[in-house]
């Protein structure tokens, strides 16, 4: 069944619920309940991304995002169960909730554009892979000779330049017309040709998103209107809003930290979630986490915080040693050690292969199931 | 496998990869200005001849070195077929450079121009183009902007302008099926060929894959930009104007069609000759190397369209881009046929589904709207409210669009239980509409709330008869905005026609009589005779006060219905008959009567101040909507 056929909208069940109310304070405990169990949920799925197999190395790998993703389809699930449970719909157009749900609106639009340029980040990703594999390829074949490593070599350092444009690319003038115009090449040197292309195609792909949008920018937009929920609204929806908005702007700025989207330079480093908050604590502490990681990445200049392509990194500088001191034939010590790094290159570009398509899937998840809550919220919203 | 020659010693290695490995080094652009500067396709044939043999020859080595036996001359195996690598690399970097070198020198931005072809045939028959006629007639054109906004300028530079301007239905004959065209000179094909091959069987397939994307999908890009397709975020769009959207929904239905059936439906070609023989996988990895970026963006900006806000105005453009999704969706289904074109395929799908959600939705809206559309101040004069116009628009436009909607629209008008016994909502049976379309459903049940809605402003005029005109007027509107149109009235059906024609008839006779009950009291016959008389004996007093009451009020009738409006000028007319068929003869007969007992007395003109004609012409100033001197024209004297 495709994620878009006609389902009855969940907030028309809320006026099915109306007829069946009984007192008022029965519901009013029965709402508490579920908020109660609401919340912990919320902390209990993000605990878990903190303990293992999630925990340690794995932390901001592609199946830990892949996890990520995957608590916040949970979450958003039992968020609107939460909402059908007997809430009156006429409470939505009133204060504060009507004020809550339509800043919700404004960050679902956010988080529609998000999800696009992420996903398109990875597409991005895929391109690292790509040139990983041919580095892969070539240093894979015994006995290394000169032609593999050069031929590495040229991936090799295509691959570097790919890992380091990430952002700042669209600072770059330069590349704009490099990439734009054409005519006879007949005298540029080929090593610029190679450089030049593939600059092109990792820069055109980012290129889907609109040129002056910035996920920095959105984030920031995004948390800016997180009000904590004064006391004496405790009834309602507010809290649940307030919850469900707080985990959507976290997953939204993990994942932005960790692929390569456009325009991500001054990215929030520190949310102010409160610490009072139990279901918040996995939040905050991941939050802290990431931050640090991020300050140290903005001072290396180096992509995506993602875990694969920080390996994928290191792997790759380590292999440009290997192949600038190299002579033929080679001394068995460094091929060893370089075979056992062509092998662990291999397992990244393997988990790429293997979980990268699955993330967008789950992306473009999160991109329907907001579509589907704002227009439900739309239709109950008219009048404004 | 053929037998390798004397390749068991080193000493004698094949002279034939001597003298390759020389040219192959003699063009290592890595080592040499001279090689740098010069290519080697596009100069000299037999340079190619000779390279290309010299590569093959390397080749040839290399798996002959590789199934070579064991033997003690391990070491120099081991240098030799160093040496062969070595040489593949080099022939097989030089070849990239070279294969790049090509597709530049032969890429640049698709024409766009040219695939206007500004052809005269008729325009395929489409919801909006009721005349099939010759292209070019500014109706044609006009009926195009259904939306309301003004006219595109013919711009001079724009390609897509000027083909709406002067042919827009030319543009949409050219790119109605998919039509590839060459984009690259078959003897580049034939060269780009022929290096692929042999950087694929040298194991060379990945920087074949992304020195071919590089190069394609920076010309996709351009002619994209020359399409005019830019780059919206979602909250752009979000926030954009609606007549600012309509403007480029109209401008991406065009270019989307030339994207898939023209520009993408060629690139996929080009990789198909490209790439031919060497297996399919190849060539898909090409094309969506190429491809795939603009068409998600492309297909980014009508999912963003097809998710936005809902609002009655934007029905018509919602359903010109869904048609428009619908008729290209089988071609998009060609081209990127693929698995790895999967996730565009089905996001087409999705957008087309979201479309007619969106529909429905907008619908439903419109529903609402007119339901609670919630002004109190009477219109006045009685005449045809604003919304009434509204609404017969809108359902007019909605019948012209009724193919699709026919087939989006699933389920019958909410009007049941959610909605029993609220007095806010009119009742609807659907038992005696059995067989009507679900569509047609709706457009009567919004001719029945807007009835509702008008009722309820009728009360806020404080003279119940003018709120029985407003009624009439009103209603009358509906039917004859229906009888106009054969889509409507078919729809709607004959049943329902005579319901609402008389409920106008009813409203005209209740307005009657609210006014002229009283007025026509005043001639009647009782209460003048003196009692208990036998001879003809009338009370002159009592007749003097009939009449002076009978002049007031028909003088306060006179001013104010004046001012009341009927806008059609028959029923305008047939109300005023209808008056003067019950005044006129009543008056006469009165007069006729008792005129005599008047001007047997004093001031008979102060009783009997007008004639038959005068009451004739006064009524001829009734509902013209404009107030008339207070003196009725005295004919008689």
């Amino acid at each position: 069944m495709p994620a878009t056929e006609h389902q009855p909208s969940f907030l028309g069940r809320i006026s099915i619920r109306r007829n069946q109310v009984t007192a008022m304070d029965g519901n009013h405990e029965q709402e508490l309940e579920d908020l109660e169990l609401f919340q912990r949920h919320i902390g209990d799925r993000f605990a878990e991304l903190l303990s293992p197999p999630f925990s340690g190395e794995s932390f901001l790998s592609i199946s830990w995002l892949r996890k990520l993703v995957d608590v916040l389809l949970c979450c958003e699930a039992e968020f609107k169960a939460v909402l059908i449970m007997g809430r009156d719909p006429s409470q939505i157009s009133k204060p504060p909730l009507d004020r809550s749900l339509s800043d919700y609106m404004e960050r679902a639009v956010k988080v529609l554009d998000i999800c696009n340029a992420v996903s398109g980040g990875v597409d991005s990703i895929r391109q690292c892979q790509k040139l990983a594999e041919i580095i892969v390829s070539a240093l894979e074949q015994k006995p290394i000779g000169d032609g593999q490593v050069k031929r590495a070599k040229k991936a090799l350092s295509a691959l570097m330049s790919a890992l380091a444009i990430d952002d700042k690319e669209s600072n770059h003038p330069r590349y704009a017309e490099r990439t734009w115009s054409f005519g006879r090449r007949g005298n540029n040197s080929g090593g610029n040709h190679k450089d030049r292309a593939n600059h092109g195609s990792f820069r055109s792909l980012s290129m889907v998103v609109a040129k002056n949008w910035s996920a920095a920018k959105q984030i920031q937009a995004m948390s800016s209107n997180l009000a904590v929920p004064r006391g004496g609204e405790s009834t309602g929806l507010v809290q649940p809003v307030y919850i469900m908005s707080n985990v959507m702007v976290f997953v939204m700025w993990a994942l932005v930290a960790a692929i390569p989207c456009q325009e991500r330079s001054g990215l929030l480093t520190h949310f102010q979630i409160p610490k009072q908050f139990g279901w918040a604590h996995s939040i905050i502490g991941m939050q802290e986490k990431i931050g640090e990681e991020w300050k140290k990445k903005e001072k290396k200049g180096s992509a995506g915080l993602l875990e694969e392509m920080q390996r994928m990194e290191k792997l790759g500088q380590s292999l440009i040693e290997f192949a600038d001191g190299f002579q033929f034939p080679a001394e068995d010590e460094k091929v060893e050690e370089a075979a056992a790094q062509v092998a662990e290159l291999a397992e990244i570009c393997r988990r790429m292969e293997e979980g990268l398509l699955p993330l967008q899937q789950q992306i473009r998840e999160v991109f329907h199931r907001i579509v589907r809550s704002r227009t439900e919220v739309q239709s109950v919203h008219v009048g404004r | 496998m053929e037998p390798p020659e004397n390749y068991s010693t080193s000493t004698s290695f094949a002279e034939p990869f001597e003298d390759a490995q020389k040219i192959i080094l003699r063009w290592d652009s890595t080592a040499s200005e001279e090689a740098r500067e010069r290519m080697i396709f596009g100069g000299d044939r037999q340079e190619v001849d000779l390279y290309l043999q010299a590569v093959d020859e390397i080749q040839r080595s290399m798996s002959s070195t590789s199934i070579s036996p064991p033997s003690s001359h391990h070491h120099d195996q081991d240098s030799n077929s160093n040496k062969v690598n070595s040489a593949i690399q080099i022939a097989m970097a030089r070849l990239e450079d070279e294969f790049r070198n090509i597709l530049i020198n032969h890429t640049s931005p698709v024409e766009v121009d040219s695939l206007f072809i500004l052809d005269h045939a008729p325009a395929p028959a489409s919801s909006l183009n009721h005349n099939t006629s010759s292209v070019g007639s500014s109706n044609e054109f006009d009926q195009e902007e259904v939306g309301g906004g003004g006219g595109d300028h013919v711009d001079a530079l724009d390609p897509i302008q000027r083909a709406d301007s002067s042919n827009s239905s030319a543009s949409y004959r050219s790119t109605s099926s998919i039509r590839e065209i060459d984009l690259i000179p078959q003897e580049a094909v034939a060269d780009l060929q022929s290096i692929a091959k042999r950087m694929i069987s040298a194991g060379y397939l990945r920087e074949c894959i992304q020195v071919y994307g590089s190069v394609r999908k920076s010309a996709v890009d351009a002619s994209f930009r020359r399409l005019g397709i830019e780059k919206l975020s979602i909250g752009d769009i979000q926030r954009l104007e609606w007549e600012a959207l309509e403007t480029k929904i109209r401008r991406w239905i065009r270019a989307a069609k030339v994207c898939v059936r023209i520009l993408f439906a060629s690139e996929k070609k080009l990789c198909e000759e490209i790439f031919y023989g060497i297996g399919t996988a190849i060539d898909d990895a090409c094309f969506m190397e190429t491809v795939k970026g603009p068409a998600i963006q492309l297909f980014n900006f009508a999912e963003a369209i097809s998710i936005s806000r809902r609002s009655p105005e934007k029905m018509f453009k919602i359903l010109d881009l869904h048609d428009a999704l619908m008729d290209l969706l089988p071609d998009i289904e060609v081209v990127f046929e693929s698995k790895s074109a999967d996730s565009i395929r089905v996001q087409a799908a999705e957008i087309l589904s979201r479309l007619a959600e969106a529909a429905r939705g907008i619908l439903s809206e419109f529903e609402s709207a007119v339901l609670r559309e919630p002004s109190r101040v009477p219109v006045p004069g009685g005449t045809i409210h604003p919304l009434t116009r509204y609404v017969m628009n809108y359902i007019s436009l909605i019948s012209d669009y009724k193919q699709t909607l026919i087939e989006l629209i699933m389920s019958k008008p909410s009007t049941g239980s959610r909605y029993s016994g609220d007095p806010t909502t009119p009742d609807m049976e659907f038992a005696e509409l059995e067989g009507k379309t679900p569509l047609a459903l709706h457009l009567i049940w919004i001719i029945v709330i807007l009835q509702f809605n008008l009722e309820g402003k009728s009360k806020h005029y404080k003279d119940a008869s003018l709120a029985h005109l407003f009624i009439m007027n009103n209603v009358h509107y509906i039917v004859q905005k229906i009888k106009g149109s054969p889509e409507l009235r078919e729809m709607i059906g004959d049943d329902y026609l005579r319901k609402l024609t008389g409920k106008f008839r009813q409203a005209a006779t209740s307005h009657q009589r609210a006014t002229w009950v009283s007025v026509l009291y005043c001639l009647r016959d009782e209460g003048l005779h003196v009692s208990g008389s036998f001879s003809s004996g009338v009370s002159k007093s009592a007749l003097r006060e009939r009449f002076k009451t009978f002049n007031a009020m028909f003088e306060e009738v006179h001013r104010t219905q004046a001012t009341w409006l009927i806008p059609d000028s028959q029923l305008r007319e047939e109300l005023r008959i209808s008056i003067s068929e019950k005044l006129i003869p009543a008056y006469r007969s009165f007069l006729g009567r008792f005129r005599s007992h008047i001007e047997s007395g004093k001031h008979p003109e102060n009783y009997i101040k007008y004639s038959v004609e005068d009451l004739e012409s006064a009524v001829l100033d009734f509902f013209e909507g404009y107030p008339v001197s207070q003196h009725l024209r005295r004919r008689s004297q």
